[in-house]
């Protein structure tokens, strides 16, 4: 079986800067993975090569069996790739709870299509198990920080994707809403058969989930759990 | 003074129907710059249209033709060559703006161009509209609510995070380079209509004023459209009512608009504070 994501010797350039300089990562099916390091490290550069918006200037990324230098069709991979990036305030117009969560299912609609209602049984589904079912009409912007997170989280399910990739998912949170997120994230990886790969700042925050743990530091990577 | 009698003169019948087409569709531009932050390209297609009217001048084509076409060309590179730079649309967009003036300078000056012809292509006047400014005019308009109506979940997904209309799987680059375009495009035509210093008439204040006060993304463009068709119309027969500029008349009334959407957004947060 081939690994869901690998990175073999993986550098990155960006402008002057080696932000990464060796990467070697390996995420089995089924795997919880947690990359850590200081702000600054590299990490959400790590996650934006596996998810290809970023090209490496050298080394080898694997997702799903491809090689992302080969690959033509990335918007296809991307619609087994959820992501939930750190967080962002700045919403642009308003948006209900339920749109928003749904938005994680457009690119399998397809161009065109409107929604179906097996797309929004399926919205509504994710947003039951993350637990914000109650908030669906609501609008994204009068939630809670952590409220917020969850509606990201839900929408990157949505997607019914393979891999999770979440970019310091706790970030701005208070210490009980994010045991409370990191318990669902790792609940929902479990029941989803999903391969996770985690990035924060914070390494007792994600030692109890993770299946194996990279440190990040001077742009290199080392397995420590 | 009743409609039948304005209506009677064939201009105000062209400036109502180019209302009624623009006053719907323009608007919807107007949330996308605003969603987008898109407003530097405005001022930097204001001038490309400027280099484009100058250029014409000094080859004796329309500069009017000209200026729409340079505006054409420029919004389709912009986003492909923003993209390649690695510079957002707002950086290059003040590389355009600065570059296109100055060249347009150094051929007014060089070519002995008067300079008011040149700015002309700045002021529209939309009691001056022929049919073939109507028929251009329709179609763009259409353009945009064909757009909105097909790709509406594209649409909604770039206008709210271009990362996460990637992240999905939606070919977010082509979605972001066709409402650059739709805007150069708009623009172009806009600057005929009511002439670039007046364009935010039609494409930002009704767009403005409809982020204050709805809830969703299909309010917002609803809104929009209404308000733009509202200040449109109330704009046009005042200015003949009261003999008074017509665009700056349907600024006026957009402006009015915006101030009452703001006080019922005012009032509504109160109710909801007090409930």
């Amino acid at each position: 079986m081939h690994h869901s994501v690998e990175l073999t010797d993986v550098h990155v350039r960006l402008g002057p800067v080696d932000v990464l300089s060796g990467i070697n990562i390996e995420a089995r099916p089924c795997e919880f993975i947690s990359v850590v390091g200081a702000n600054g490290a590299g990490k959400t550069t790590l996650l934006k090569v596996v998810n290809g918006i970023l090209k490496p200037s050298q080394g080898r990324i694997s997702v799903l069996g491809h090689d992302l230098s080969l690959y033509k069709r990335l918007n296809l991979l991307r619609r087994d790739i959820g992501v939930v990036s750190q967080r962002s305030n700045s919403i642009r117009f308003p948006i209900r709870v339920e749109e928003a969560v749904l938005m994680g299912r457009y690119g399998k609609i397809g161009l065109m299509r409107r929604p179906r209602k097996e797309d929004w049984d399926k919205a509504f589904e994710i947003m039951e198990a993350v637990g914000i079912r109650q908030f669906c009409k609501k609008l994204v912007h009068e939630l809670s920080g952590g409220e917020q997170q969850k509606v990201a989280l839900a929408r990157a399910l949505a997607q019914e994707p393979l891999i999770l990739l979440l970019d310091e998912p706790t970030t701005y949170l208070d210490s009980s809403a994010q045991s409370e997120i990191m318990e669902t994230i790792h609940t929902l990886h479990h029941q989803r058969e999903l391969t996770t790969l985690l990035v924060s700042h914070d390494s007792h925050l994600v030692e109890q989930y993770s299946d194996k743990i990279y440190l990040l530091k001077e742009g290199k990577s080392c397995l420590v759990k | 003074m009743s409609w039948t009698e304005i209506l009677s003169f064939p201009f105000m019948q062209h400036a109502l129907i180019a209302i009624l087409f623009a006053g719907i569709a323009f608007p919807m531009i107007g949330v996308f710059v605003l969603s987008l932050n898109l407003i530097p390209l405005r001022f930097a297609m204001m001038h490309v249209a400027l280099l484009g009217g100058a250029i014409g001048l000094f080859l004796k084509v329309d500069p009017l033709l000209l200026g729409l076409l340079f505006c054409i060309l420029s919004s389709m590179a912009l986003g492909p060559v923003s993209e390649k730079m690695k510079l957002g649309v707002g950086i290059l967009s003040g590389y355009f703006m600065t570059l296109t003036l100055a060249l347009a300078f150094i051929l007014i000056y060089k070519a002995d161009i008067h300079v008011l012809e040149a700015f002309n292509i700045l002021w529209g006047n939309i009691l001056s509209l022929t049919v073939l400014d109507l028929i251009i005019v329709g179609l763009i308009s259409l353009m945009i609510l064909v757009m909105v109506f097909l790709f509406f979940k594209e649409i909604q997904a770039v206008l709210y995070d271009r990362e996460i209309a990637m992240a999905v799987g939606l070919p977010e680059k082509i979605f972001y380079y066709l409402i650059i375009f739709m805007l150069g495009l708009t623009i172009a035509v806009s600057m005929r209509m009511i002439g670039a210093l007046l364009i935010d008439a039609f494409v930002l204040l009704p767009a403005m004023a409809a982020t204050l006060i709805s809830r969703s993304l299909k309010q917002t463009f609803f809104f929009s459209s209404l308000f733009g068709l509202l200040s449109g119309m109330a704009g046009l027969y005042l200015s003949f009512v009261f003999d008074i500029p017509t665009s700056s008349t349907i600024i006026l009334v957009a402006s009015l608009i915006i101030a009452g959407c703001f006080l019922f957004r005012r009032r509504l947060s109160g109710y909801e504070k007090v409930r």
